[in-house]
C-alpha cells in the first residue's frame, strides 16, 4: 500500500526542485557562496580553538569537551525553539492546511508529515552550521570514519529529539490554549528566550576571562558546570555519543546513541497516538475567529492620531495604520523583547570594561573603544533594521493593491516609511552611542564625531533598507518579517556593512591624525586638512548617495511590477 | 468617463491585452466579460493604476493616468477582485485610513462611514479588526472604502465574490444608484445574468482582445444569435475566435 504521509509530502518535495530562471540559480549561488564563508570561518575558529586547548596541559581535554558539551545544549536549545515556531506554523497556521484537512487521510498522516517537514525546516540550518564544530573536532583528535558516521547519526537523533519534544508542547498548547491566541506562545516563548540570553551571557562573565586574578573562579566554574551534566538529558546522551566516539570508545557510544535513537522512537509513539487524540481539536480551535491578546481600543477617531498632527494626512494615515499594525501583532513582541535585551548586554559590556588595568594607556584606549562603538552601534543598528525596516514594504502583503491605487505617489508612500522607521532608529542609535561613549568617559571630540557619525549614517541605513525592501518585495509570504533573510535581505546586510566598514576606513585616518597631533601639541598640515576634508566629504557623499539611489530603485521596481 | 486608447499589456511570456481601445460615457454601466486569462483583471489593473500598461493610453475623465496618477485616482473607486486588506485594524480605522489618503473632509468621512458600514451591515462589527470576518463581509467593506470619496468612476473586479444574495441585491441597486447620478462604472464579471441585468454596454475580451461590443442586442446581431441570452451569445462569440 502507498503510504499516504510519502503522498503528502510530494508537494513539498516537487516545489523544492530547483527553478530553472537564471535570476534563480544566480541566488541560489549566491546563497551557497555566503553559507561558505561562514562554515569555512566556523571551521577555522573551532579548528584554531581546539588546537590551542590540546596545547593547554591538563586542562585542554576539559576545556575541548565542555565546549563540545556547551555546543551541543546551545545547537539543542536553537533546535528547540526553532521546532517549537515551525510546529506552530506547520501544523496550525498554514494556509495549505485546511486543503490538506478536507482530504480523506488519516490525522495520524497529516501529523507525520507534517512533522517531518517541520523537523527538516527547523534543523537543516543549525545541522549544516554545526558540521564545522564536529569537523574540527574529529580533525583535532584524529577520529576515524567511525567517528563520522556515528556523530551525523548522533545530529539526527538530536534534532529528531528537539522537534518531537517540541511538537508535543505544540500539540499539548494548541488543545489546552483557546483558539486564536495560539500566537501568544510567541510571546511568552520570546520573552523567555530574552531573559534566558540576558541571564547566561551575564552569568558567563566573559570578561573575567581577561583577569588572571579569576583564573580560580574559571576553574571553580568548570567543575560546578560538570556537575550540571545530568545522565537523564538527551544532550548528554548526544554528547557522550560523540565525546566516546572521539577517543574511539564503541561501547559507551554506541550506548549513548541507542539511547537516543530510542527516545526518537518513543517520542514519535507518543506525538503520533497524542496527535490521534488531539490535533485536529486544537486545529479546529485555530481556526475560529481571531482574537487579540488585550481588549480592542475602541475607535474615538483621536487616539494615535494626535501623535502626528504635524503630518500631513496620507502621511499620518500610514503612520497611524503602522503603528496599529505593527502593536497588535503580537508575533512582533518578543522582537522588541530581544532587542532591549540585546541592548542592556551591550550597555552593560561597555561598562565592565577592565580599561584601567590595560597596558595601553586608558585616553587612547578609551578613544579607539569609542571609534569601534561607532561601528559596532551602526551594525546593531543594521541588524534591526535588517528585521524590521527591510520588510516594511513587504508587511503591506497581499493589500500593496490599496496603496497602489490610492492617489499617493509611490515615492510619497516609500519616504513616508523611511521617516517612520527614520526617527525612532536615529533616537535608538543615537542614545546608544552617547550612553556607552559616556561609560567609556571619551573626549568631547570623540562623543561630537560618534554623534555626528551615527547621524549621517542612521538616514542612510534606513534608506537602504526601505529601498532594498522595496527593490526585493515578498508580498505573498506568509510572515514576512522572515523577507530579513532572503536575498535581498542578505544584500541589504552585505551593502550594509560595507557601507559602514566604508565611512569608518575614510574617518579612522584623519582622525587619528588629529589624535596625535593633539597628543603632541601639533597643528595639522596643510596636507592633512585637505585629506581630512576629502575623507569626510566622501564619507557624507556615501551617506547622501545611500539614502536617494536606493529609495530611487526601490520606487522605480514597485511602479513597474 | 473611461477612455482606453490602444491600451496593452505584455508581460513577457504573455501578452494579456492586445491593442485595446473603447470609451465608456459618464454615467454608463460598462460589463466586461470574458474567459478565465482572457485579460479582464490585467486590464482592470491597468485602470485602476496598479500595473503599468506596456503601451496605450488610459484617460480617466480626461486625465491621463500615466501622466498624472494621482489625480486620476482621485477620481476613482477602485474594488480588486480579492478582498485582501489590512487585517490588524478595525473595519472603522481602515475606513479612516483610506479617507485620509483621498483626503475626504473629515466631517463627511465619519458621517459617510458610519452611513456605508450601516447600509453594509457591518456597523456591529466596526470595531472588530478585520482579521475577525468572514470573506463577503470584507468584500463588503472594501465596496464601502471605495465609495467613501464619492468617486467619479467606479472601476470594479467581480463585485458580486462572496457576497449574500441580500448584499448582491444591494450592490447592484447602489451601482445602479451611482449611473444615475452620472457616476462611469465599469464591471468586470463572469456572473453574465448580472451583467445582462445591470450594464448599459457589454464588451466580450478574449485571449486580450476586444472581439465584440454593444448592448444585448447588439452582441446578439454580431453574434447571429437571435434574442438569445447574453450566455448564449458569449459562448458563440468566444467559439468563433
Amino acid at each position: 500500500m502507498k503510504n499516504t504521509a510519502w503522498t503528502l509530502l510530494t508537494p513539498r518535495l516537487l516545489s523544492a526542485r530547483p527553478g530553472v530562471q537564471n535570476s534563480r540559480r544566480s541566488r541560489f549561488f549566491f546563497f551557497l557562496f555566503i553559507g561558505l564563508i561562514f562554515w569555512t570561518g566556523a571551521f577555522l575558529i573551532f579548528y584554531r580553538v581546539l588546537t590551542y586547548f590540546q596545547s593547554v596541559q591538563d586542562f585542554g581535554d576539559i576545556l575541548a569537551i565542555k565546549l563540545l558539551s556547551m555546543m551541543i545544549v546551545t545547537f539543542f536549545t536553537l533546535l528547540l525553539f526553532s521546532s517549537i515556531i515551525n510546529s506552530l506554523s506547520h501544523l496550525y497556521l498554514s494556509r495549505d492546511l485546511s486543503l490538506l484537512h478536507s482530504l480523506p487521510v488519516s490525522m495520524v498522516d497529516i501529523f507525520r508529515s507534517r512533522w517531518l517537514i517541520s523537523a527538516f525546516d527547523s534543523s537543516w540550518m543549525v545541522v549544516a552550521f554545526s558540521f564545522p564544530v564536529f569537523l574540527s573536532y574529529g580533525l583535532v583528535y584524529h577520529a576515524g570514519i567511525f567517528y563520522y558516521l556515528i556523530t551525523l547519526a548522533a545530529i539526527v537523533c538530536m534534532c529528531l529529539i528537539a522537534s518531537g519534544l517540541s511538537s508535543m508542547v505544540v500539540l499539548l498548547g494548541a488543545a489546552i490554549l483557546p483558539a486564536g491566541k495560539i500566537r501568544t506562545l510567541f510571546v511568552i516563548l520570546g520573552v523567555m528566550l530574552a531573559v534566558l540570553l540576558v541571564v547566561v551571557l551575564r552569568m558567563i562573565q566573559p570578561e573575567q576571562l581577561v583577569n588572571p586574578d579569576s583564573f580560580a573562579s574559571v576553574v571553580l566554574y568548570l567543575n560546578s558546570m560538570q556537575a550540571l551534566s545530568l545522565p537523564y538529558l538527551p544532550t548528554t546522551w548526544i554528547t557522550d555519543t560523540v565525546r566516546f566516539a572521539l577517543k574511539s570508545e564503541w561501547s559507551g557510544s554506541v550506548l549513548n546513541l541507542s539511547l537516543s535513537a530510542s527516545c526518537v522512537l518513543f517520542l514519535l509513539f507518543i506525538n503520533e497516538t497524542t496527535a490521534g487524540a488531539i490535533y485536529f481539536r486544537g486545529f479546529s480551535r485555530a481556526q475560529t475567529t481571531a482574537k487579540r491578546l488585550f481588549k480592542p481600543v475602541t475607535f474615538s477617531g483621536h487616539s494615535w492620531e494626535g501623535l502626528f498632527n504635524f503630518l500631513s494626512r496620507p502621511a499620518r494615515a500610514f503612520a497611524v495604520k503602522e503603528l496599529r499594525s505593527f502593536f497588535r501583532d503580537s508575533t512582533q513582541w518578543p522582537q522588541l523583547f530581544l532587542i532591549c535585551a540585546l541592548i542592556v548586554i551591550y550597555l552593560y559590556n561597555f561598562s565592565v570594561l577592565p580599561l584601567d588595568r590595560s597596558p595601553i594607556k586608558t585616553v587612547y584606549l578609551q578613544n579607539v573603544f569609542s571609534f569601534l562603538n561607532v561601528g559596532l552601534s551602526a551594525f546593531v543598528l543594521s541588524a534591526i533594521a535588517a528585521r524590521f525596516v527591510f520588510p516594511a514594504v513587504s508587511m503591506e502583503g497581499e493589500a500593496f493593491w490599496i496603496i497602489q491605487s490610492a492617489p499617493v505617489s509611490m515615492k510619497t508612500f516609500l519616504w513616508i516609511k523611511f521617516f517612520l522607521y527614520y526617527l525612532p532608529l536615529l533616537f535608538l542609535t543615537e542614545t546608544l552611542i552617547i550612553a556607552s561613549n559616556i561609560l567609556l568617559k571619551v573626549t568631547p571630540f570623540m562623543m561630537f564625531l560618534s554623534v555626528l557619525t551615527i547621524f549621517c549614517l542612521v538616514p542612510a541605513i534606513v534608506a537602504l533598507a526601505v529601498g532594498l525592501g522595496a527593490r526585493y518585495p515578498d508580498f505573498k509570504s506568509e510572515n514576512p518579517a522572515m523577507s530579513a533573510t532572503s536575498f535581498g535581505g542578505l544584500l541589504f546586510m552585505l551593502l550594509s556593512f560595507g557601507l559602514i566598514a566604508f565611512v569608518i576606513i575614510l574617518e579612522a585616518g584623519p582622525v587619528y591624525r588629529i589624535f596625535m597631533a593633539k597628543l603632541h601639541g601639533q597643528a595639522l598640515s596643510l596636507t592633512q586638512i585637505i585629506r581630512l576634508v576629502l575623507s569626510f566629504s566622501f564619507a557624507l557623499f556615501l551617506c547622501i548617495f545611500a539614502v536617494f539611489y536606493p529609495m530611487k530603485l526601490g520606487e522605480k521596481h514597485l511602479l513597474k511590477r | 468617463m473611461i477612455e482606453l486608447k490602444q491600451l496593452t499589456k505584455d508581460y513577457g511570456t504573455t501578452l494579456a491585452v492586445d491593442n485595446l481601445s473603447l470609451h465608456v460615457a459618464a454615467g454608463e454601466i460598462y460589463g466586461f466579460i470574458g474567459p478565465n486569462g482572457a485579460g479582464k483583471t490585467t486590464t482592470i489593473r491597468m485602470m485602476g493604476g496598479i500595473i503599468e500598461p506596456t503601451a496605450g493610453r488610459i484617460m480617466i475623465s480626461g486625465i491621463d493616468i500615466h501622466k498624472e496618477p494621482v489625480a486620476a485616482k482621485k477620481m476613482i473607486g477602485f474594488v480588486p477582485d480579492r478582498p485582501f486588506l489590512y487585517e490588524k485594524l478595525t473595519g472603522m480605522e481602515f475606513l479612516k485610513f483610506v479617507g485620509d489618503l483621498y483626503n475626504v473632509d473629515l466631517q463627511h468621512l465619519y458621517r459617510k462611514s458610519e452611513e456605508l458600514l450601516k447600509q453594509f451591515s457591518l456597523w456591529d462589527w466596526a470595531n472588530e479588526i478585520i482579521e475577525a470576518y468572514s470573506h463577503g463581509m470584507k468584500q463588503r467593506l472594501i465596496i464601502a472604502a471605495a465609495l467613501l470619496h464619492d468617486p467619479k468612476v467606479m472601476v470594479i473586479d467581480e463585485p458580486m465574490v462572496g457576497l449574500d444574495p441580500e448584499a448582491v441585491r444591494m450592490v447592484r441597486d447602489i451601482l445602479k444608484g451611482l449611473a444615475a447620478q452620472n457616476v462611469t462604472v465599469f464591471v468586470s464579471t463572469h456572473t453574465l445574468s448580472l451583467a445582462e441585468d445591470l450594464c448599459d454596454r457589454i464588451g466580450v475580451i478574449h485571449k486580450g482582445n476586444l472581439i465584440a461590443e454593444g448592448t444585448v442586442a447588439e452582441l446578439n446581431l454580431a453574434a447571429k444569435t437571435g434574442e438569445a441570452r447574453l450566455e448564449e451569445v458569449f459562448l458563440t462569440l468566444v467559439r468563433e475566435v
